[in-house]
């Protein structure tokens, strides 16, 4: 089939009705009536997604993913071997750097020792899955997840690693995964956007994001990640002007369809009847918004799952929860970014930090979306851009070291959403520095992402500037069929 | 009326998908049109230019190659046309025969399959593709007279060629008011003012039309609006977007453009000095800013990136912008391989990439600032500052040069230096005390601040747990004296130095016991040492810039006496001078002598330092007088040894074929370069601008025929190559491209002749008929009616409310933006926006300040795009994210309360002020149907705001600009609530 190009997708957009009646009087009363249809076809939803989508049997509908931004070290958390023990204070062999480029920060090192862990690790779950000491929740979830030791980029710092893992390629410019899927599929609410991201801050050295890892790139803004927001309004422009409260602005936007309804008889230009609709899902997100921020109703027992944090608002607990209260209400995609990872010195103590920060909340996600039943239909995705290497950046003393970015091989888990439940994936060398198994590139992660969804991710095509773009571009990609349950 | 006889025609012919079999009926199959597109969608990736991936040697895009026998059997056979390869295998159903193969994902529709064979059955002829042809000026069609009547120039004359052969008719034309409104925004990006609109709705005059677009073609608010368009292909942007996305300025770029727009530049000249202003001889200042085009680029300043693979990058997004803004071409398919649909092979794509890959700029560039290569950019006044300065300076450098110490002073210095004599020393002050003070313990006493350790300077006024500094004391350098400390006690000794020149050397100390120092709050030393003093048991080594300092001592008592040593020793003279005084002047050749002369006259000689010393202050001068002047990142090729440029296996930085070097060139599919076209950007640029170029001018009209329009001639206007859509009116697009060329490039003619057709002034309304017949109003027979993009809306939202402040130019501006958007996301989370106060809020919205990584959200919601690539449209979505800005983005609420303010102000009837606000944001008087509706609400809102008279206040505070101290707060409040339904209004947020 052929997929729209850019300019018919213009078109399309001024296409897409929402089926009024085209009398004088577009009231209250009538518009509500309309708007209160949860169940609108996909036809008449304004924010539906391409008809074509999803285009094969999906596990999932809707993901979550948890994104660790800074590059964390999968040699500290999940990829351990007790072979490592016996390599620490030794130089790293040529033969396994293997001519690998590294970052300016370490190329001019004259030393690469090698660092085990400085943390205990246990085997955990039926698999005796090796987890550290920094994990002790996310270990008691080790039956429910996969974890895909193989993950590798091309991409070395953190500016285009980040950028191709959320947007498939290094140089900015293209939509974000979200953005595809919005874009695919559209979203199972008229109440909020089909994507929502929710950023949280480590204590440790902060790399930068870019608008653009959720942007909607060449796709239209309307797929754009919208920033759900811990202080100040949650989403932005969402609070009505102090002063105006909830009957004056329906009794502004009754009186703005009328008028606007006034105009749709002059022009008969059915965008202005998606003008009006749109007004009237602003003003239901403005209740649907705060409904979810407000996290009273949860039950203790909910909240312990998260651990203390969920009661800070802004911290990764607390966006998990409300991930998952999003993921009830129909959000398709729910981005958390959680910043900090970046440990070039001083590892032993920032992982740590971060650590507490993420693990009760991670395996609380998951235990939760048991509870609740929604674990088989929503996929959750946890890792960051790249990993750290197995030597020391900077001097390597008994207690203390750093470790610099790698993309030979890194760790990300994948759990719910039809992957296999208590699995682990790929090898590495006893240096977690090569793949030695089952090499997954972060394309493949993607692909099977979109194919847990629903989606053939050859298939989910724009047309713009003369070729059919997607989001794992033109290399090769597959879709890990071993991991999936 | 003319267009219902249009829509009669409709309901009479069948309806037919448009372009399928619309043009030409009877003409059979077009090549072009018709064939090109799915070949090149479904077959060219393998048949096509990309020799690499090319399957059974076939190429579908050249009929030779198409036609020619192979194995006994042809792909297409023109004598049993079912004996054609190319028909066998689409038509199979076996999966293993069937052409696409499944595996691709393309499936060809039967109706698709069928145009094939009837074009084999016609002969299978084959067409160059139209946009490598140059252009031919076409010929004028002959159209019936009456639709020669609703004709107002040579534009209409094709569209109603279309028209007629389709059956339709223009629609009627749209009202004065609405095309002027129309007019204002496409041309200006702002509302024209009600008395505008008046005038010229009651203008008798024969050209009041031409009069109107003359008026706005010649207003600055021109050049401002066509630069906006302009900065989303250039990737303008006030950051450097990746990692830190650190400040720059562009800014004197974009200045420089909206003045090239407003002076109707000629855009053969326009670009060749964006591409090569800098190569132009003589180059003058604006036009080496001009070539700032290709560094408005993204740049990175990661601290592990490597800088080369930074560099390739950035060549390789000024070849796709540069492509794609005047090729329309996606060359950037290039970098890894040969291109898939179009005639560019990987090595023409290095040919082209050579031209931009020997410039002087790194790849790690700056997170601060601009990175070099920079032009400084001095105003008419400053410029005066700097000559008058740089005459002064050359004056005295003159006096310098001229001036020689006498012999008899050289004479004795020499002796000096023979006999040991060292540099002069500076001046050092009498000593000041400040003290006793006890630690407790001899660390504390050591560790502890007791005040003045961190200051600069003595602060003789300023008392230090109670003691102030004590003046004059008396203690003579390079000899020990004691000092009355307790036991772990504490005192601080200090005094000032003072030299005019550089100076390095060493300060020897004794001290009983431990010992500290700084120089102007700077620790230089410290020794923990319990001892009695002596001379010379510290060593510290010091360099002292001109100026005056202040030099600090702490001396910590252990226990018993205390004391402390101190002296200065000068630096001595450079061994080489030594060795040459040593032997006399008599031994010496000439050139020593000069040496020792020299070295006499810049370093001792009184007279000459006191020259120095006032050269050095000018310098400063000139110094401080150039950091203020703005800069501008401009392009610089390497002159000595330009890069060489090697093929990049798959596109990589670090796999050059160094055996495959490439000379910069231009793909063969196209013309040749001129033949005097020098092998760098500008010869480039004059290739790009030669007058029979296929692409460059039908690029640049199409591109202003969308911003009038809506939408192209061409329709894909960043694709003129073989996946790029067929023209909707060819002949149309080579009349105007022809015209451009043959007005010399001249800009403001060719988008005066567009407006000025009667098919851009038509009205817009949209019969359900047409709709259905032709949706995405390819054909015209109406105006285009769409979303005013974010910029518009926010610069009307200023302009209806009297806030807009029309200043030119200058840096970018930070306006009302939700707090924590940069540093949420920024590196180590400390960027913050600092919002701007007055008339900064209120500038027209392309001089807001635009970083990359984080940008407006209020613009970003309205689709303007990041600008860290070359974007040549914008989606125009209708979300509700854009209904919340509008209504609750202090921007527009603010405006709304200033433009109920202006509609109180207004003397007239209440129905007389919603007929205002109608007129500004509008351009037409409320009808008796939306008065009456608004009569009733405007009750409704008083009584709302009257119940509770905190709402009022609360609802009018939004926004920095001050209340007016005349009105009551309930009538204005309600009458800002009208006003935000006014700028909601749908006809306020379309351009119609």
């Amino acid at each position: 089939m052929t997929m729209p190009s850019f300019d018919d997708y213009l078109t399309n957009v001024t296409r897409r009705r929402f089926l009024l009646s085209t009398g004088h009087g577009m009231g209250a009363a009538a518009l509500s009536g309309l708007f209160q249809q949860g169940a609108a076809s996909a036809a008449t939803r304004s924010n539906a997604g391409l008809p074509a989508f999803p285009n094969k049997a999906g596990k999932a509908k809707r993901a979550i993913y948890l994104f660790f931004s800074g590059g964390p070290s999968h040699i500290d958390t999940f990829d351990y071997k007790p072979a490592m023990r016996g390599l620490h204070g030794m130089e790293l062999p040529d033969s396994i750097r293997n001519g690998q480029r590294l970052t300016g920060m370490t190329s001019g090192q004259s030393s690469f020792p090698c660092v085990a862990p400085m943390f205990d690790f246990k085997r955990h779950g039926q698999h005796g899955t090796w987890m550290s000491e920094l994990l002790p929740h996310t270990a008691s979830i080790a039956d429910h997840i996969t974890i895909v030791k193989s993950m590798h980029t091309e991409a070395i710092n953190h500016d285009p690693a980040i950028t191709y893992i959320n947007t498939g390629v290094q140089q900015p410019g293209k939509p974000s995964l979200g953005s595809w899927l919005s874009y695919g599929l559209g979203s199972e609410t008229e109440n909020m956007p089909a994507y929502v991201v929710m950023i949280s801050r480590g204590r440790g050295q902060l790399q930068a994001l870019y608008d653009r890892l959720w942007g909607s790139g060449f796709l239209p803004s309307r797929h754009q990640g919208v920033k759900l927001r811990s202080a100040g309004e949650p989403v932005l422009f969402l609070n009505n002007p102090p002063g105006v409260n909830r009957p004056m602005r329906r009794s502004m936007l009754d009186q703005l369809a009328q008028l606007n309804g006034e105009s749709y008889e002059r022009f008969k230009d059915p965008e202005t009847q998606t003008r009006i609709s749109q007004y009237e899902m602003a003003f239901r997100m403005q209740m649907a918004v705060p409904d979810i921020m407000d996290v009273s109703q949860e039950s203790e027992h909910t909240k312990k799952l998260y651990g203390p944090d969920v009661d800070k608002p802004g911290s990764f607990a607390r966006n998990c929860l409300l991930a998952r209260r999003m993921a009830e209400q129909g959000v398709r995609f729910i981005q958390l970014f959680h910043r900090g990872w970046d440990q070039h010195g001083d590892l032993p103590r920032r992982i740590r930090w971060q650590c507490e920060d993420i693990d009760q909340a991670c395996a609380g996600l998951i235990k939760d979306l048991k509870e609740r039943g929604m674990f088989d239909e929503t996929l959750v995705i946890c890792g960051g851009e790249f990993g750290r290497t197995i030597y020391s950046q900077g001097k390597l003393s008994e207690t203390n070291h750093g470790r610099d970015h790698h993309g030979r091989c890194f760790s990300t888990w994948l759990a719910g959403g039809g992957i296999k439940e208590g699995f682990e994936f790929g090898k590495t060398d006893d240096f977690s520095y090569n793949i030695t198994e089952n090499p997954v590139h972060i394309r493949d992660l993607n692909a099977t992402i979109l194919n847990q969804l629903g989606i053939d991710h050859e298939r989910l095509t724009f047309r713009y500037q003369g070729l059919d773009e997607r989001l794992t571009g033109v290399e090769e990609a597959r879709v890990v069929k071993e991991i999936l349950a | 009326m003319n267009h219902l006889s249009g829509a009669a025609a409709l309901l009479v012919f069948p309806l037919f998908f448009w372009f399928s079999a619309g043009e030409g009926k009877g003409e059979g199959i077009g090549f072009n049109r018709e064939i090109r597109p799915i070949l090149s969608q479904n077959c060219f990736a393998c048949h096509g230019p990309d020799e690499h991936e090319r399957k059974a040697g076939l190429r579908l895009d050249e009929r030779e190659s198409a036609l020619a026998e192979r194995d006994g059997a042809r792909v297409i056979d023109l004598q049993n046309i079912d004996q054609s390869l190319l028909l066998e295998r689409i038509f199979s159903e076996d999966p293993e025969e069937v052409m696409p193969p499944p595996g691709s994902h393309k499936v060809l529709e039967a109706k698709e399959k069928e145009t094939i064979r009837q074009w084999i059955a016609e002969g299978a002829q084959y067409e160059d593709h139209w946009a490598f042809v140059p252009p031919a000026r076409s010929v004028l069609p002959v159209v019936s007279p009456r639709r020669a009547g609703r004709s107002h120039n040579a534009v209409d004359r094709f569209i109603q060629k279309r028209l007629q052969e389709e059956g339709l008719g223009f629609s009627p034309p749209a009202d004065r008011a609405t095309w002027l409104r129309r007019v204002s925004f496409d041309l200006t990006g702002l509302p024209p003012r009600p008395e505008e609109t008046s005038a010229f709705v009651e203008s008798e005059h024969l050209n009041a039309s031409e009069r109107e677009l003359d008026r706005l073609l010649a207003s600055s608010r021109y050049g401002e609006r066509m630069a906006l368009a302009w900065m989303d292909a250039a990737r303008y942007g006030d950051s450097s977007v990746m990692h830190a996305d650190g400040n720059r300025d562009m800014w004197p770029w974009r200045d420089w453009l909206i003045d090239a727009y407003n002076a109707n530049k000629p855009f053969d000249d326009f670009t060749v000095e964006q591409l090569a202003g800098d190569l132009l001889p003589d180059a003058t200042v604006k036009q080496r800013i001009a070539s700032g085009f290709n560094r408005n680029h993204a740049t990175s300043d990661e601290g592990g990136a490597i800088a080369e693979e930074l560099r390739v990058e950035y060549v390789v997004d000024r070849v796709k912008t540069t492509a794609n803004v005047w090729l329309a071409l996606s060359m950037e398919c290039g970098q890894c391989h040969d291109h898939k649909y179009d005639p560019i092979s990987q090595k023409e794509y290095y040919e082209f990439f050579a031209y931009f890959n020997n410039t002087t700029d790194p790849g790690m560039q700056t997170r601060n600032g601009n990175q070099a290569p920079i032009v400084r950019i001095f105003s008419e006044a400053q410029q005066k500052q700097l000559d008058s300065v740089r005459g002064e300076l050359k004056v005295l450098e003159k006096r310098r040069e001229e001036e020689v110490p006498p012999q008899s002073e050289i004479e004795a210095w020499v002796a000096g230096v023979r006999e040991g004599a060292r540099r002069d020393p500076p001046e050092f002050s009498s000593w000041s005390w400040l003290g006793p003070f006890s630690g407790g313990d001899f660390e504390t006493a050591l560790g502890k601040n007791f005040g003045p350790e961190k200051e600069r300077k003595k602060n003789a006024r300023k008392a230090h747990g109670g003691l102030k500094w004590s003046e004059g004391e008396t203690w003579p350098d390079g000899e020990v004296h004691s000092l009355k400390l307790p036991e772990n006690g504490a005192g601080y000794l200090g005094r000032e130095v003072e030299t005019d020149r550089e100076l390095k050397g060493t300060i020897w100390l004794g001290s009983d016991d431990g010992i500290k120092v700084w120089l102007n709050g700077k620790e230089l030393h410290v020794n923990k040492a319990q001892r009695s003093a002596a001379l010379d048991q510290d060593r510290v080594p010091v360099t002292l810039k001109p100026g005056r300092h202040w030099l600090l001592l702490k001396v910590v008592n252990a226990s018993q006496a205390a004391g402390f040593a101190f002296r200065w020793e000068s630096e001595r003279y450079p061994k080489s001078i030594r060795q040459l005084a040593e032997r006399g002047l008599n031994e010496c050749t000439e050139e020593e002598r000069k040496k020792l002369r020299t070295h006499y006259s810049k370093e001792v000689w009184p007279e000459g330092k006191e020259l120095d010393g006032a050269i050095a202050k000018i310098k400063e001068r000139e110094k401080a007088l150039i950091n203020v002047v703005p800069t501008s990142m401009i392009m610089e090729d390497q002159k000595e040894k330009p890069r060489v440029t090697y093929i990049l296996s798959r596109g990589q930085y670090d796999q050059p074929r160094k055996d495959q070097p490439v000379e910069p060139g231009v793909p063969q599919a196209l013309p040749e370069l001129p033949a005097e076209a020098p092998a760098n950007r500008l010869g480039l640029a004059q290739w790009l601008t030669r007058p029979d170029h296929p692409l460059t001018a039908r690029v640049a009209v199409n591109r202003y025929w969308a911003m009038l329009f809506g939408q192209g001639i061409v329709k894909t206007v960043g694709d003129f190559g073989n996946q790029g859509a067929w023209p909707s009116h060819l002949d149309l697009l080579d009349w105007l491209a022809v015209d451009f060329v043959e007005s010399e490039w001249d800009v403001k003619r060719t988008i005066r002749q567009i407006v000025l057709s009667a098919a851009y002034g038509q009205s817009s309304r949209s019969l359900p008929v047409l709709r259905e017949r032709d949706p995405e109003n390819r054909l015209l027979a109406r105006a285009s009616r769409f979303r005013l993009q974010g910029e518009f809306l926010r610069d009307q939202a200023l302009a209806v409310s009297g806030l807009l402040v029309e200043r030119h130019g200058g840096p970018g501006v930070k306006p009302y933006q939700p707090p924590n958007i940069w540093n949420e996301v920024s590196l180590n989370g400390g960027l913050r926006y600092r919002r701007d106060d007055g008339e900064k809020l209120y500038r027209r919205s392309l001089y807001t300040y635009w970083k990359r990584s984080a940008p407006m959200p209020n613009m970003m919601i309205f689709d303007a795009p990041s600008r860290e690539k070359c974007a040549l449209e914008r989606p125009r979505t209708n979300t509700p994210l854009q209904a919340l800005v509008t209504l609750n983005d202090p921007q527009f609420v603010e405006a709304a309360r200033l433009l109920a303010q202006r509609l109180l102000d207004f003397d007239g009837t209440t129905g007389e002020r919603f007929d205002l606000g109608y007129r500004l944001v509008a351009g037409r008087p409320a009808t008796e149907r939306e008065t009456a509706m608004l009569e009733k609400w405007l009750t409704e809102q008083e009584r709302y705001f009257s119940e509770d008279p905190d709402r009022a206040g609360q609802y009018l505070e939004v926004g920095e600009f001050p209340l007016p101290s005349e009105t009551t707060p309930v009538t204005l409040a309600s009458w800002t609530a009208v006003a935000q339904l006014m700028l909601n209004l749908d006809e306020a947020l379309t351009r119609n």
